[in-house]
């Protein structure tokens, strides 16, 4: 084991291989609060890469219904009671100013141990601490799906418009979308007894390699977010591949620049922006729109940092469920995020107007100013609304998209209206 | 410029103790892996002859039957990370040749019979032999030869006998298919008197959509024609399986115990497959693997130390 800097823990960790950033870090930012659950994403990957034998029950990217979905069936319930071993690591984390560092540390001081770290510590016969899921529960990929939670039932609750209301309703649910996270310290890459996965140097992107592949599952067990599959058709396993070649610019339609992947540009929700992350966290360039939104801007989070990989798909937490328990999904970044996204600055809603504008993989942003079009208070704050423009530009400088805060509207006139 | 010195010391200091820490070990190693121990290159006084009898394929489970028995005690696999196995505590082994073809008859104990690795946490019963490549007279301390499979410079040949590729020698198409393991996969009730039609696409886009088919890993292919795979490895984790397979065997499975026969020809034209010549003597090492308890790669039952292995003259 090396020890390795984890920038979402605030600290150093154990991890068996030498900290090595690649050059750019694929990664994306989904905001919640858009999700309509419509699955688009979903049947976009499963109709690119699994729609053939032995990868029926494979959804690369799902979309769950949070508390109660999951696929496989409770993974993440199970992750965090393996982590929580028994009340002997309760997770906790520090956020006293002085535990926080604008780079290195922005949530805070993780004090618990990570998957890798508890596994060291009790002494398990694996890397970093997980299970195989068996097969009812890779079967229902939309299980609980529209399940509200509730603490009382609906009698207790009363009328459905009392217990929901900002900034916690009391019946709540949200949609987690999920695809794999493309780990700065993937635990499926660490798992792996014969080194068959790697981590690309240019992207990022983690791979299986189906030539060094044996299909011995160890990544299957040991990925907490379980995203790597066993293809019981070719004896070996298989995970997301972020849409690699699109990435590289080769798909003709982008004129070889960067595309984002299938899930990504088939949001019809508009809720995801995909991209590249500066490769060293601690010189975020803030012209780019991931860097501002997850380091400078921190209104996207980590799914569960606490497992400790590093996890590259960043989420912009619902403003309506409760704070504990995104606290414990999204670490404590949560209030920050949710006070900046519930009254955004001029700049962020801005940069919103990207998400989903085009497939190319835009590399850096400007806003020109606009006049204020609209004015008024969320949560006791004032919000300031600019018709500013944000231009979008690909990583070789070219302008790919051009877009205002206010959605231009266009009346037809009379006449047109009489002849139909 | 006093205060430039000390800055100066201050700096080399820190460095020093720095390089101290990255040498200290705690570092650099992975501390996973036990430390080679004296044990693990003294084989054992006692081994394996390999008799001359002249017999073919036919007559190999007569000829076993006269050749001399020989146990080896297995233990848990706890040398190398992860760790696992030693669920089967000992295994049989018998040798003969015919001056063309070396056999080996391997027996163990196991209770269940796992013959297939499709479904999520299903895993094969598998056997291996494991030869130095190169001809070694000496295994010593002084002269050490890992018996973790192999080490940098000292490459070992493995001969891998799989359970599931025994079954699929004498299953239609040379496979078992995900609908072996999920007869109801596309259907639970099954009105449908051809099934397969209507999902004609998922099963003609397995070629082109599967990785470990067009990679060309055996473990993908149907037909292999063989139930014992033929690898290199120059220590854990360097598993490699070769171009040229030369390696076969049968196997069969009866009253909670395996019989498996490993043969192949004394010498192959290919340079990474051990060589035979009768009245040499090398080493050989032995591991099985028990998939109910799910074992696979490092989880197995190994003998560890090296056991001799004579081959007799051609009388």
């Amino acid at each position: 084991m090396t020890l390795v800097h984890n920038w979402h823990l605030g600290r150093t960790m154990e991890y068996p291989y030498f900290e090595s950033r690649p050059e750019h870090q694929f990664a994306a930012v989904f905001n919640i609060n858009r999700c309509i659950a419509c699955q688009t994403c979903t049947m976009a990957h499963k109709s690119t890469w699994t729609y053939s034998k032995g990868q029926e029950y494979m959804w690369w990217n799902n979309v769950e219904t949070k508390p109660y979905g999951g696929y496989p069936q409770h993974w993440d319930h199970k992750i965090l009671q393996l982590l929580w071993d028994n009340g002997n690591n309760p997770m906790e984390w520090y956020t006293s100013a002085k535990d926080k560092d604008e780079t290195k540390a922005p949530y805070g001081l993780y004090n618990g141990d990570t998957i890798f770290e508890l596994a060291r510590t009790k002494g398990l016969n694996q890397v970093a601490v997980g299970y195989i899921p068996d097969d009812k529960e890779w079967r229902f990929p939309n299980i609980y799906e529209d399940t509200a939670a509730s603490e009382k039932t609906n009698y207790e609750t009363g009328p459905a418009a009392e217990s929901s209301e900002l900034p916690e309703h009391k019946r709540w649910f949200f949609y987690l979308q999920r695809i794999c996270n493309h780990c700065t310290y993937p635990a499926c890459l660490a798992a792996c007894p014969r080194k068959a996965i790697y981590k690309r140097k240019e992207d990022g992107i983690v791979l299986i390699d189906q030539k060094r592949c044996r299909g011995y599952r160890k990544c299957v067990e040991q990925c907490p977010y379980k995203k790597s599959m066993y293809r019981g058709e070719t004896r070996m396993s298989e995970k997301c591949i972020a849409c690699y070649p699109r990435v590289e610019g080769k798909d003709p339609v982008t004129k070889g620049r960067r595309m984002e992947a299938r899930c990504m540009a088939a949001c019809v929700g508009k809720i995801r922006l995909n991209g590249l992350l500066t490769g060293d966290y601690r010189k975020p360039d803030p012209k780019n729109p991931m860097d501002w939104l997850i380091h400078i801007h921190k209104v996207a989070l980590p799914l569960y940092p606490q497992f400790g990989t590093e996890p590259n798909i960043y989420y912009i937490p619902p403003r309506w469920a409760p704070r504990s328990y995104l606290r414990q999904m999204f670490g404590p970044g949560v209030d920050e995020a949710l006070d900046k996204y519930a009254s955004p600055s001029r700049t962020l809603l801005a940069v919103l107007q990207l998400f989903r504008t085009t497939q190319t993989m835009l590399s850096r942003f400007e806003i020109e100013d606009g006049e204020k079009i609209f004015e008024s208070e969320v949560m006791g704050k004032k919000v300031e609304v600019y018709n500013d423009t944000v231009i979008g530009f690909a990583s070789d400088g070219t302008e790919m998209v051009r877009v205002k805060v206010e959605e231009p509207t266009w009346e037809s006139d009379e006449k047109r209206m009489i002849t139909y | 410029m006093m205060k430039c010195l000390l800055r100066k010391s201050v700096f080399f200091g820190s460095t020093l103790v720095a390089l101290v820490f990255l040498c200290s070990g705690v570092t650099f190693s992975q501390g996973l892996d036990k430390e080679v121990s004296m044990e693990e290159n003294i084989p054992t006084s006692e081994g394996l002859t390999v008799k001359y009898i002249a017999t073919d394929l036919n007559g190999a489970d007569r000829a076993l039957g006269q050749a001399d028995p020989y146990k080896l005690e297995l233990q848990i696999q706890d040398l190398a990370f992860p760790n696992g196995g030693g669920s089967v505590q000992e295994v049989e082994v018998r040798g003969f040749h015919n001056g063309e073809t070396i056999f080996f008859g391997i027996k163990w104990n196991d209770a269940s019979k796992n013959d297939r690795a499709i479904a999520h946490a299903q895993f094969k019963d598998a056997v291996g032999l494991m030869f130095p490549l190169e001809t070694v007279k000496e295994i010593s301390p002084e002269k050490p030869f890992s018996p973790r499979m192999g080490d940098r410079g000292k490459p070992v040949n493995i001969w891998h006998w799989k359970a599931d590729w025994e079954k699929e020698l004498n299953v239609d198409g040379g496979k078992e298919h995900m609908e072996d393991e999920y007869p109801n996969m596309f259907t639970d009730f099954d009105f449908n008197p051809d099934p397969i039609h209507f999902h004609k696409e998922t099963y003609e886009s397995v070629p082109l959509m599967a990785g470990g088919i067009s990679a060309g890993s055996l473990l993908s292919q149907a037909n292999r024609g063989r139930s014992v795979e033929d690898l290199n490895a120059v220590g854990f984790g360097t598993l490699t399986s070769q171009e040229h397979q030369d390696v076969n065997g049968k196997g069969s499975w009866s009253n909670g115990k395996w019989d498996v026969v490993i043969y192949r020809p004394l010498e192959t034209s290919d340079e990474n497959d051990v060589k035979f010549v009768p009245g040499m003597s090398t080493f050989f090492n032995m591991a099985v693997w028990n998939g109910i308890e799910g074992d696979r790669n490092g989880q197995k039952s190994v003998s560890i130390r090296w056991r001799p292995l004579k081959i007799e003259t051609v009388k």
